[in-house]
């Protein structure tokens, strides 16, 4: 796709501001009524989906030109997908955080691009990982793990950590504690150790579609040496990166979210849950394994207008609108945790709002970003919950900082975390 | 940039450099498409309105006061809007500062005892219904749906919508305003302005709610609202409404005293006979022809894709195929949905025995299919919340409304089937989509036992395709001249074109004169241009606050 591919729906677009709201029907107070960070903040219309979707068409018909200003409103955007969501409760034939995305691309091809982004960028040529971090420390945390590293041996299974567990020691117990759940159901697990590959996923968000391609060819070769049929990950973004984006490019592996592993080992009675955990939580969805982690459903078609004027597509095409994503194993994993009691905050599942970590933004935009994750954690407070769980290191990392910074006490925990705790 | 850089410095001054903006590409996300929604006066392909010089994001009362004798002092016209729905929210002259309202989002107080709420301009229906129903009140929300504000519905519009039935259009229930006038002086009307809180739009205190708010709404053109009391209703229902079922197909389930209703009836005499039965025995929270909207071949089926959340568009040529999809299609062609709510059980007892008098001595009758469970959820939430508005765009991406029929139930009904008729004839052309003719929508009354319907009459139609935004203009173009032939007056399809030409510029001082001239009642604009002289002496709106000057 090109940006061009969406001159149709720059001219279709509604210009109703749906994309700034959660689902009108799901809204519960004036409070936590809003869904895209981006216009929240800046506020500006061209900060929105319905405003980018006009940018862009003026962009692209030369009305306006590259400006500190159009590359912050195009780069200020976590492609979170919360406009998507909105948009498509009522519209079947607009794709909004495809053309954000598409917007982002475009920037990127004509050399707008941010200086903190191509640092990440050099660090991925460099290093392979997104955190600026030496490759060959990137399998330390499985050390004493006894995990095969699967560059020099074959495995089924592998696991793939992502570059922000990898590297960040405060989130790893999380992802040690996942390989030895697999390793304990008796999995024939492996992981990449210090040659594991970025997912692309974050270059991708913000832009790099080459890059990302790259990285994703290369993860897509390694796994089929290493006779890899299912990879299972506890990033969400990784898991949306292999799940949706992979398969674009060929990918034929099964993708697992550690969520979804451990609910159905819980469900098969493989998994008992014993120890206590006096402790209400609240659970934030994952932009990535919440409304962006639907499977991906090949297509190929055309636009077509059936009586007269209504468009609609030959062959029908899927409906990516975040109805699909992974929203119930996490909450049966909490509920199945004796003494936790799960009490959810008001933009929850597909209307979700974003941690501010992605597109990007994290990188640069840290006060943007700090935003976005400490209005998050203001709705969390107010379920009364004494810990925020998820299921994203990103997401974790943001909100650690951003209760860092506001001098808070609420705590934070990787899902699987907890479930190590009750075990 | 297009304003003098010391005017702009000044207003930087005044919002600081993080709320305000000249660059192209941001004065172009606030430039609306005349080939577009509900615009009034086009379509007109590929024309947008003018780009603005500035756009600001005042954040008080004060900052808007500022900026207001600003403009004065430099003669800049300028334009507020909250929620920008529609073309009218938008400058018409090149060289305008728009403001977004949108940072005053606050929801100020909600006095429960008094019924009423004290709002800011970016206070959206769906916001404020949330935070009233928690109280167990209710908002009216307005036609253009729960997306929009609530404040520029009551002050700059007609504020019409299902609920009018119950809830009383937003006129209506505009209660204390605070109100930046073009001159930058502040004045308080109602019982505000005699420091006697919100509670009464005309006194104990200026009666000016009339002068304010100008004949339909001022639309942005006589200064700026910066505060308004709204009259609130009772909801006797849950303090949130609760949600279920998988996107887009939300519905929620509501307690017994909750009904909702689609209804047809034999003739159009009959329906329109139910409506005043309706007015005459106060029964209904909430009355509306809505789904007509997506047409009279296609709102059936259209119903079953958008409570199944598996199904698209691409399946409506199948489900059109259905015999029973085909059979129920038939049977609800002169239709409207009611929702009854009963305040106690025996009201919504004594609701529902009068409603089946009505239908039983009108001939009429309730669609059975539209009341199994999961549709009657569906409509009861999409009814209330009104949070689906955007579905007027689900086929090609714009729409508009055709011929209007403002009037009495017995007016609307008399023509409602000739109009049908025509439109019909002119979907074969392709143009637009092809619904059957009738693709009428709008509300069932007014406030008070009575009032008026508003027989709005949908054409979609792709804003991308020159055909087909052409041959809607000329679909358009003809029904005006059915119009003013059948002396319906000029229709909806032509309301903004008073203030607004095809290049998305002011109407041409000449052409409306013509039109104010024409109108059954042109002292109206004579009476609102010496308001805008005195109000607005440097002329700092735009042609939407119409105006007379003749003698």
């Amino acid at each position: 796709m090109a940006l061009e591919d969406f001159a149709a729906e720059m001219d279709r677009c509604s210009q109703c501001s749906y994309c700034k709201w959660i689902p009108f029907d799901q809204m519960k107070s004036w409070r936590f009524a809003k869904n895209c960070p981006s216009v929240s903040y800046n506020n500006f219309n061209s900060y929105s989906a319905r405003g980018r979707y006009a940018v862009a068409r003026s962009l692209m018909r030369g009305q306006s030109g590259y400006s500190d200003t159009v590359r912050d409103i195009v780069y200020k955007c976590m492609t979170c997908g919360a406009c998507d969501v909105s948009c498509k409760v009522c519209r079947y034939n607009l794709e909004p955080l495809q053309m954000v995305r598409e917007l982002k691309f475009r920037l990127v091809e004509d050399g707008q691009v941010l200086d903190e982004h191509k640092a990440v960028v050099e660090s991925l040529d460099k290093e392979y990982n997104t955190m600026r971090q030496p490759k060959t420390g990137r399998g330390e945390w499985a050390d004493g793990l006894e995990v095969p590293r699967l560059f020099s041996g074959k495995a089924e299974f592998l696991y793939h950590a992502g570059c922000r567990f990898s590297y960040d020691k405060d989130l790893q117990k999380s992802v040690r504690a996942a390989v030895l759940l697999l390793k304990n159901a008796g999995v024939d697990v492996g992981i990449m150790g210090e040659r594991e590959m970025c997912c692309g996923g974050r270059v991708y968000s913000m832009g790099y579609r080459n890059e990302f391609t790259r990285l994703a060819k290369a993860n897509i070769n390694a796994w089929a040496k290493a006779g890899v049929k299912t990879v299972i990950t506890s990033c969400a973004d990784g898991y949306h990166a292999f799940k949706r984006l992979y398969p674009q490019l060929g990918s034929q592996v099964e993708v697992i979210h550690i969520v979804e592993f451990i609910n159905r080992l819980i469900k098969e009675g493989r998994l008992t849950l014993r120890s206590v955990i006096p402790m209400s939580v609240t659970y934030h969805d994952p932009c990535h394994l919440g409304r962006q982690g639907e499977p991906y459903v090949p297509w190929k078609g055309v636009e077509k207008k059936i009586r007269n004027q209504i468009i609609v597509y030959e062959p029908k095409k899927p409906r990516y609108n975040g109805a699909l994503g992974v929203y119930d194993p996490p909450r049966e994993i909490l509920r199945s945790i004796p003494g936790v009691e799960l009490v959810e905050m008001e933009r929850i599942r597909e209307y979700s709002w974003c941690c501010g970590a992605g597109g990007g933004v994290r990188e640069a935009y840290p006060e943007f970003s700090m935003w976005t994750a400490t209005e998050r954690i203001v709705e969390a407070k107010a379920t009364g919950a004494e810990a925020l769980i998820s299921a994203c290191p990103w997401c974790e990392r943001n909100f650690m900082d951003a209760i860092n910074a506001m001098g808070d006490t609420m705590k934070v925990y990787d899902i699987v975390e907890l479930v190590q705790k009750a075990i | 940039m297009t304003l003098p850089k010391n005017v702009y410095m000044a207003l930087e001054d005044i919002v600081g450099a993080e709320n305000i903006s000249d660059d192209p590409a941001v004065l172009d996300s606030y430039r609306y498409s005349l080939t577009h929604t509900a615009i009034h006066l086009g379509p007109f392909f590929d024309t947008y309105t003018p780009r603005g010089a500035a756009v600001l994001l005042p954040g008080s009362t004060e900052e808007v006061q500022a900026i207001v004798k600003l403009c004065n002092k430099y003669k800049v016209k300028f334009k507020a809007s909250s929620t920008f729905w529609s073309a009218q929210g938008y400058p018409s002259e090149d060289n305008t500062i728009q403001l977004d309202m949108r940072r005053m989002d606050r929801i100020l107080e909600i006095d429960e005892k008094n019924m009423f709420a004290v709002i800011e301009p970016g206070v959206i229906g769906a916001t404020l219904q949330a935070e009233a129903m928690k109280v167990g009140l209710n908002t009216h929300i307005p036609g253009s749906g729960c997306s929009c504000s609530t404040l520029a519905s009551a002050t700059s519009y007609f504020g019409s919508g299902p609920s009018n039935l119950y809830g009383g259009w937003h006129y209506d229930n505009l209660l204390g305003l605070e109100w930046v006038m073009p001159t930058g002086e502040i004045l308080r009307t109602g019982s505000l302005g005699s420091g006697c809180g919100w509670f009464c739009g005309e006194g104990p205190g200026p009666s000016m709610k009339g002068v304010a708010r100008g004949f339909i709404g001022s639309k942005g053109a006589m200064g700026v609202y910066t505060k308004c009391a709204i009259k609130l209703f009772a909801w006797p229902g849950p303090g949130k409404l609760p949600v279920e079922g998988i996107v887009p197909a939300y519905k929620t389930s509501l307690p017994n005293n909750f009904k909702a209703y689609t209804v047809a009836f034999p003739s159009w005499k009959a329906w329109a006979d139910a409506a005043y039965m309706i007015w005459d025995t106060g029964i209904g929270y909430l009355a509306h022809r809505q789904f007509n909207m997506f047409g009279r071949d296609l709102k059936y089926a259209m119903i079953k894709i958008l409570t199944d959340p598996t199904k698209t568009l691409g399946d409506l040529e199948e489900i059109l195929e259905d015999p029973e999809v085909q059979r129920v299609t038939e049977y609800c062609k002169r239709d409207f949905q009611i929702i009854l709510v009963g305040m106690t059980r025996r009201d919504i007892e004594w609701q529902e025995k009068a409603f089946d008098e009505i239908l039983a001595r009108t001939g009429g009758w309730k669609v059975e299919a539209m009341h199994e469970p999961e549709i009657h959820k569906w409509v009861l939430l999409y009814l209330i919340r009104l949070g689906h508005k955007n579905l007027n765009l689900v086929f090609g991406g714009s729409y508009d409304g055709c011929f209007g029929l403002l009037g009495s139930a017995d007016y609307g009904t008399a023509h409602a089937e000739e109009a049908a008729e025509f439109k019909k004839e002119w979907e074969k052309r392709g143009a637009m989509v092809e619904a059957g003719g009738d693709c009428m929508m709008g509300p069932i009354g007014g406030q008070g036992g009575g009032g008026t319907c508003l027989w709005e009459n949908f054409t979609c139609f792709d804003p991308h395709d020159k055909e087909s935004t052409d041959g809607t203009l000329e679909f358009f173009d003809a029904c005006t001249k059915l119009g003013l032939e059948k002396g319906w007056g000029v229709g909806m399809e032509k309301w903004n074109s008073v203030a607004r030409g095809p290049d998305g510029r002011t109407t041409p001082k000449e052409e409306r004169d013509r039109i104010h001239l024409a109108a059954p009642q042109p002292s109206v604009f004579r009476y609102q241009h010496r308001i805008r002289e005195a109000f607005n002496p440097n002329d700092l709106g735009d042609a939407y606050y119409e105006t007379l000057e003749d003698s």
